[in-house]
């Protein structure tokens, strides 16, 4: 394959998972703010903070403060509209998907047909239901649906794309948006919300966030037959249980058997080597608040520096765009 | 077998017009007795129904073309109509065999062009028609490509006659597009009429992304020993055929690439890959010949690979299609291809022209200016349906107009009588109504000849219109090659 194509296949592997994490992530915390929940110290403009953005900036776009109780409907209305419909933000699953389609456009001649197919459906779903945020009601269905025809795509990998570099990057890129998208979700969701000093971690607020990443039944497991007594939570259970498909462990693991292959793999698996290290090095369970928020700084540094080896290794020069 | 049931009355037939499923009685047409039973069986609303699926079906597909508006570029969902045009077997045998003759002869014409010059010398064609045209590149001199052939994948566009007799409208030498939606159209029309094709009389068109892998690696210079790189070349994705380009990278499983993917160095062109520099034996190239290389032609190019040309001529690496095979693409050239056939191959042509006047003839070019109102009259070197009068649709100011540009240059311009090019039945607004259309079929050579099946039948949709391409709101038909030779 071309070096060209690197960076094409591997955003389209992280803009795939993108797309499938913020559709989860809004439906799970779509319903914890629904339900208004005691507990809930956070609201809707957190959602926009997970994504990277400052909240309070974004909504002064829309005219809106975060903290004004009498704008609730309203704010609601943005974020998620900034979240899934609005083709001006950069995170919203409409810009994802346009991202998406227009990365495989570029790399079609390295995609088998049936992938080609889904991606199309994909987007023309996207393009024609995400014109303006869903109601409510429909929120959860096209959430759902999203999810969906996301896995429809990777189903379709998984069972005809030739298993070459442009499997693996694509594969590689979608568990380093993974990875991405599971810290930051903790960071923001989880321990911002806790006292700096608090050394007992409250649990009620996690089983909405493992919703949102499909993982309530397999955390009962995991709690029930791994864990080392009653301290065991969901913060340890989401960074280093290898055995579930998004926590930040696994989504490493695979990120180095994808690297393997590749030409440039010594670099690339020392930087994946150093974030393996950081999740094995002692038990997660006796680090203080301060300490894990920190785990997590160094996690999502790592994460980029791991982006920039891999585009930055194998791409010659920066793409030229010719009309 | 008549479409009475469907339309309502009597399917209302052009006048002077060679409909191609219905014969003059209102009757279907032998190989399109299936079509006319569908039709009469299911009726107006499960043809709509078809449609509708059809078009979901090319949205799924992803089938689509670029259209540049106003500096943007937009893409539009390929437009495929529900019925598809037939022609039997029998004839396409003759069609195609003219076809390969046109091709081989035309290729004969521009090896000598680049060498002997012999056609011109013995004045069969007027020197100066070749030898000052801007098509005819002279770094291309002495060269003569593998098998002497220039134009490896022709594009050669048909019109039937009132009588129903194929013409040959135009040659495309150069880059000819079309022939990913011929594919996708079948790929399409199987998915929505399935029980059509069960009956298994109409001809497959899906080898040709194989015989066009195997014409281009007959051409590569490393032989056939050495598994060939094959590259297509693109001008980008803004490019309006870059659906194409693609297409055909991934069914042939070869690399799409960019000039800047390729580069030149000890006398070879060689592909930046992942896995290092990689050694290109054939570009297909879709950029035209004069931006291919700024050391040879144009050095404003950017989208061009310096130094491709020199190692072209030293054999190293085959171009496909040669720079240079435009010089035979030209609208003037083709009034002189029968004469070229009987010239190089000693046979009468198989497949006629188009009556041509060439304005550069005194006598011609005032025959033209006192017709303007009844002819069609179209630029030497522009495609796509660019900058052409059609005289019966055209206003004074326009043929005013027209007539000042041939007097400032009359060996820019031919003319053409107005055809009464062929119909067929066509969905528009629920009712099937005649549609003029016209074919093309994809010639390649290399080692061998091949013809398509059939071919890319494009069909202008506005009622009465003759413009049948797809930047000017032409749709398209399956073509189907029905087997009636048993």
């Amino acid at each position: 394959m071309l070096a060209r194509s690197v960076e094409n296949i591997f955003w389209l592997g992280r803009y795939l998972e993108r797309l499938d994490d913020t559709a989860r992530l809004v439906n799970a915390t779509s319903h914890l703010l629904i339900d208004s929940h005691k507990d809930t110290e956070f609201g809707w403009p957190v959602l926009l903070d997970v994504m990277g953005l400052d909240s309070a900036q974004v909504l002064a776009g829309y005219g809106l403060q975060p903290q004004n109780p009498a704008q609730l409907a309203q704010i609601e209305q943005a974020v998620m509209s900034y979240l899934t419909s609005s083709s001006d933000s950069p995170v919203s699953i409409r810009t994802a998907c346009s991202q998406l389609k227009y990365n495989a456009r570029t790399i079609r001649q390295l995609l088998p047909r049936d992938m080609w197919e889904e991606l199309n459906k994909l987007d023309s779903f996207v393009q024609q239901h995400c014109l303006k945020p869903a109601s409510r009601q429909q929120r959860y269905q096209l959430m759902t649906e999203i999810s969906r025809r996301c896995q429809m795509v990777i189903g379709t990998v998984d069972s005809v794309m030739l298993r070459g570099d442009a499997f693996d990057l694509f594969t590689l890129g979608r568990h380093l948006e993974r990875a991405d998208m599971v810290t930051r979700i903790m960071d923001v969701m989880v321990l911002q919300t806790l006292q700096p000093t608090q050394l007992k971690r409250p649990r009620f607020r996690w089983i909405s966030i493992l919703n949102a990443l499909g993982g309530v039944e397999s955390y009962h497991y995991y709690l029930a037959n791994n864990a080392t007594g009653a301290d065991a939570d969901a913060i340890d259970y989401l960074l280093s249980y290898a055995d579930f498909p998004r926590s930040v462990s696994y989504c490493f693991n695979r990120v180095a058997a994808s690297a393997k292959g590749l030409p440039d793999s010594p670099v690339i698996l020392q930087h994946v080597h150093q974030l393996q290290h950081l999740l094995s090095r002692q038990p997660l369970t006796d680090l203080s608040t301060v300490q894990l928020h920190e785990l997590i700084d160094q996690i999502q540094a790592g994460i980029i520096n791991l982006h920039q080896v891999l585009l930055g290794a194998n791409v010659t020069e920066p793409q030229q765009l010719t009309a | 077998m008549s479409l009475e049931n469907f339309t309502g009355g009597r399917y209302p037939l052009h006048a002077n017009c060679f409909d191609e499923l219905v014969a003059a009685d209102g009757n279907a047409r032998a190989p399109a007795t299936a079509i006319a039973r569908f039709i009469d069986k299911h009726g107006a609303a499960e043809l709509c129904t078809r449609q509708l699926q059809l078009n979901q079906t090319i949205s799924d597909m992803g089938v689509c073309f670029t259209l540049y508006a106003e500096g943007s570029n937009i893409d539009r969902a390929w437009p495929l109509d529900v019925i598809p045009r037939t022609i039997p077997s029998s004839e396409w045998q003759r069609t195609s065999a003219g076809l390969k003759q046109r091709l081989t002869a035309l290729n004969l014409f521009i090896d000598d062009l680049y060498n002997g010059q012999r056609i011109l010398k013995d004045g069969v064609v007027p020197a100066e028609l070749v030898l000052d045209s801007k098509n005819y590149l002279a770094p291309c001199q002495g060269m003569s490509p593998r098998y002497g052939v220039w134009a490896n994948i022709c594009g050669t566009d048909l019109v039937r006659d009132e009588q129903g007799t194929f013409l040959v409208l135009e040659d495309n030498l150069r880059v000819p597009s079309g022939v990913s939606y011929m594919l996708e159209n079948r790929t399409v029309m199987k998915r929505v009429f399935p029980e059509l094709f069960a009956d298994s009389t109409i001809v497959p068109v899906d080898d040709y992304p194989a015989q066009l892998w195997q014409m281009l690696a007959s051409l590569s210079p490393r032989g056939e020993h050495v598994p060939p790189c094959i590259v297509v070349l693109t001008p980008g994705i803004y490019n309006s055929a870059y659906f194409e380009h693609s297409y055909l990278a991934q069914q042939m499983g070869v690399e799409l690439a960019e000039n800047h993917d390729l580069l030149v160095e000890d006398d070879k062109v060689w592909l930046k890959s992942l896995r290092g520099k990689r050694q290109v034996d054939v570009i297909y190239r879709r950029i035209d010949d004069i931006f291919i290389d700024p050391l040879a032609f144009r050095a404003d190019s950017v989208l061009g690979i310096p130094g491709l040309i020199a190692v072209w001529r030293k054999g190293n690496v085959a171009i496909a299609n040669a720079p240079g095979s435009g010089v035979a693409d030209d609208k003037v050239i083709y009034a002189f291809v029968p004469k070229i056939i009987e010239y190089y191959l000693s046979e009468r042509p198989l497949i006629q022209n188009v009556e041509t006047f060439l304005c550069q003839d005194p006598l011609e070019r005032s025959y033209v200016l006192a017709n303007l109102d009844k002819l069609v009259v179209k630029p030497a070197n522009e495609s796509g349906g660019y900058g052409i009068l059609i005289g019966p649709r055209s206003t004074q100011a326009e043929r005013t107009q027209m007539a000042n540009a041939i007097k400032d240059n009359p060996r820019n311009f031919i003319a053409q009588p107005t055809l009464n090019l062929s119909t067929a039945p066509t969905l528009c607004d629920g009712t099937l109504e005649p549609r003029h259309l016209d074919l093309r079929p994809f010639i390649l050579q290399g080692a061998e000849l091949y013809c398509s099946t059939g071919g890319l039948s494009r069909v202008a949709l506005t009622k009465g219109s003759l413009v049948v391409n797809s930047s000017q709101g032409g749709g398209s038909k399956d073509t189907w090659i029905i087997n009636d030779e048993g």
